[in-house]
């Protein structure tokens, strides 16, 4: 190799690593503006819409001994009009349900919108879209269970406790969060899902007030 | 798909003279991008093993901030672990368009073409859980993206993208899964490359030592001076206004981000069959110069030469149908490349592709060249030159006054023609083949060695004056290296005699038959 090819070599190779290097860790723009973000996220078991009858001990009978539930309930997975305000300002509606191809799966939230920083009020709010008495907390309450003997003691009161629970832990017919918040340029202010309070709370950094 | 293979060719071939300019032929890296590749999957299993140990799934970007900070080891082999995925991208891409460019991408290529595509593919998913692995504001972004279009599809039931959204920490489990991927898939790559490289014979898979060694430590001593930057530690509840971004490996997360999920898959998916449909898109029909080799049973010997040679393994030794008792060789079409290697390891010529076996060479001898040579007031020096070299080239040792006899491949002259242009008195004969790495036949300037000077099988013969006889090499961008490997041949025959017209010139062509052994006796 000639000492001007070396050279050259070199001064090519120094070149294609400096190239290299750069391309490596380019500065990509990513969330150019200030703004801050409101960010809902959670997930919650959407009511369960259902009507149930109590079967008579004939329908009983007919069935399967392991089939065998006193209290028999049909329907669906209620479904939410989700609202975010801002300064009274609507800037999201839209119909949540449920996960999966049926929408019998949790509902899952993830949504963010940009906001301006600095203080705003916020209003979100998860409003039960059917109107029906018959969903199961109702139903659990009304239910008193009868007193079952034999091989099925006390099936009928596990069966309204279990819809109860379930009752319990879904997410309630109306759900409201309505704060005022001092957002600093560039960070996320979440709102999530309590679920045992069974209520949306503020997950920030960003002091409330 | 022509303009485009022209577009990569001219593109390509432009870098390379460039690259070979600065560099030389032998160690220009463009021509053994594959094997540039493969060289650097051997360095980020190396880094990567040593990464691993410190990695900690329970605090990632801590533990890759401490790495980064250990300005001993842990600095420089991560940035060396970052700049060999790079290069290895790059290299991957570069091998790629030229396989499509110089037609290398269908027929008994296929195979080679579709796990190319997978290598790639698992390549790149490995580079972007090993940035996801750092936690840093860049593998936060490519993780959140990745989420998006994951949950696209129906297949997780919780959407992955929560994981990312802030109401907790990422769980362990995500960078466990997330490392085991990057650990595991390699082993994936590891089938995919042995598929890769199935269907040649003596697969090259590293590139000469002095280059592998030179660019291990040149990306080392980048990686001393310049250590890879990490961004800072990934917080869901920021929005950062940048972030440090690997080029090479995320071009494309910009363009996803501003995509609904649904586009972006299309586009990938679209991007996928293309790449899927090269070798049904560039295929030819197998005539011509397309056409699979031949077999003359009545002249093949059985002397089991041209199998060893194939670089392909096309061909094989079969027992004969009629009761001569040797074997014969028989062509698998759907194997054979078309590169006439077989028609110059053959000495009693009864192989090659139509039209380009030994006899149909010393047809094209005794019809037209000789012929041509004869009507000339002296016989020149004679420049065999491959159909792949640059033209400028050969036109350049045309002026310089050689004659050129072009053949498609170096590897498919047989040496019987070379015999017969110094025996009807050209005073030498140069044999110009492409850089032996970047031979689209694979092995041609190989094997052409071996047959003339180091007596491979269809050898030189004996009587012909091998101070006559020399081979060079036509690499793009270093046309004064051809030139100057020219002109010291013509001075190097101007000290020999003055060369002798034999008359009457007849070839006896000789293979020692490989006795046929019966398995049953």
């Amino acid at each position: 190799m000639t000492p001007v090819r070396m050279l050259s070599a070199v001064v090519t190779t120094t070149a294609g690593l400096a190239l290299l290097v750069w391309m490596s860790a380019v500065t990509f723009p990513h969330h150019e503006s200030n703004d801050a973000a409101l960010r809902l996220s959670f997930s919650a078991r959407p009511e369960r819409i259902e009507v149930c009858r109590t079967l008579s001990d004939e329908e009983l009978e007919e069935l399967a001994e392991h089939m065998r539930q006193r209290v028999s309930c049909e329907g669906v997975l209620a479904t939410y009009t989700l609202r975010i305000e801002i300064d009274g300002k609507t800037i999201g509606e839209s119909v949540v349900r449920g996960a999966g191809l049926r929408h019998d799966r949790p509902l899952y939230l993830l949504q963010d919108y940009s906001v301006p920083p600095g203080k705003h009020r916020f209003r979100v709010s998860l409003t039960r879209r059917e109107k029906t008495d018959n969903d199961a907390a109702a139903y659990a309450k009304a239910v008193v269970p009868e007193v079952d003997t034999g091989l099925y003691a006390g099936r009928a009161q596990r069966e309204a406790n279990e819809r109860a629970r379930r009752a319990g832990v879904a997410i309630p017919a109306s759900l409201v969060l309505d704060t005022t918040l001092v957002l600093p340029p560039q960070r996320v202010a979440l709102i999530r899902f309590n679920a045992a309070r069974r209520a949306l709370e503020l997950y920030a950094e960003a002091p409330s007030k | 798909m022509h303009f485009l293979k022209r577009s990569f060719r001219r593109l390509l071939g432009g870098a390379e003279a460039g690259l070979t300019r600065m560099y030389g032929w032998q160690w220009n890296p463009m021509h053994q991008a594959g094997t540039v590749s493969a060289l650097m999957l051997l360095v980020l299993v190396a880094t990567g093993l040593y990464l691993v140990m410190f990695y900690r799934v329970g605090d990632p970007a801590a533990s890759v901030a401490r790495m980064a900070a250990d300005p001993w080891l842990g600095s420089w082999i991560r940035s060396l672990h970052r700049y060999a995925t790079d290069v290895f991208v790059l290299a991957a891409v570069v091998h790629a368009l030229k396989m499509f460019s110089q037609d290398r991408s269908w027929g008994p290529r296929t195979l080679a073409w579709i796990s190319g595509l997978v290598l790639f593919g698992i390549g790149m998913l490995l580079a972007v859980t090993g940035f996801v692995m750092a936690w840093d504001s860049f593998g936060e972004r490519l993780a959140r993206e990745g989420g998006r279009l994951l949950d696209f599809l129906p297949i997780f039931s919780e959407p992955v993208s929560r994981i990312f959204a802030g109401d907790g920490p990422v769980p362990s489990a995500f960078f466990f899964v997330n490392l085991f991927i990057h650990i595991a898939l390699p082993l994936g790559l590891g089938i995919a490359l042995w598929l890769h490289i199935s269907r040649v014979a003596r697969p090259t898979v590293l590139p000469p030592k002095r280059l592998a060694w030179g660019m291990i430590g040149a990306l080392t001593l980048a990686s001393i001076v310049r250590a890879a930057p990490l961004g800072s530690a990934a917080d869901p509840l920021r929005l950062v206004s940048t972030t440090p971004t690997d080029f090479i490996v995320a071009w494309w997360l910009p363009i996803s981000e501003k995509l609904s999920p649904g586009m972006a898959w299309s586009l990938a998916l679209v991007a996928l069959v293309v790449a899927l449909l090269v070798p049904r898109l560039t295929r030819r029909p197998r005539t011509a110069s397309w056409a699979p080799s031949v077999v003359d049973p009545r002249l093949c010997t059985g002397c089991n030469q041209c199998p060893q040679d194939c670089p392909w393994e096309a061909i094989t030794m079969v027992p004969r149908t009629d009761d001569r008792p040797t074997l014969v060789a028989l062509v698998d079409p759907a194997l054979c490349v078309s590169c006439g290697i077989c028609a110059g390891s053959c000495a009693p010529m009864g192989v090659g592709p139509a039209e380009r076996t030994g006899r149909d060479q010393l047809l094209v001898f005794r019809t037209e060249t000789l012929p041509a040579l004869l009507d000339a007031p002296a016989m020149p020096v004679v420049a065999i030159t491959c159909s792949q070299v640059p033209s400028a080239h050969r036109d350049a040792v045309r002026v310089l006054g050689a004659h050129i006899h072009p053949v498609t491949c170096v590897g498919n002259l047989h040496s019987s023609v070379v015999e017969l242009f110094i025996r009807n008195g050209a005073p030498g004969v140069m044999i110009f083949g492409c850089p032996p790495r970047d031979c689209v036949g694979r092995e041609g300037p190989k094997w052409l060695q071996e047959r003339l000077f180091n007596d491979r099988e269809a050898e030189l013969q004996l009587r012909v004056d091998r101070r006559r006889v020399r081979v060079g090499t036509m690499a793009p961008g270093d046309l004064a290296g051809a030139i100057a490997a020219y002109n010291t041949f013509v001075r190097d025959l101007n000290e020999l005699d003055t060369p002798v017209r034999e008359s009457q010139v007849d070839i006896d062509f000789e293979c020692e038959p490989v006795p046929f052994e019966d398995s049953s006796e």
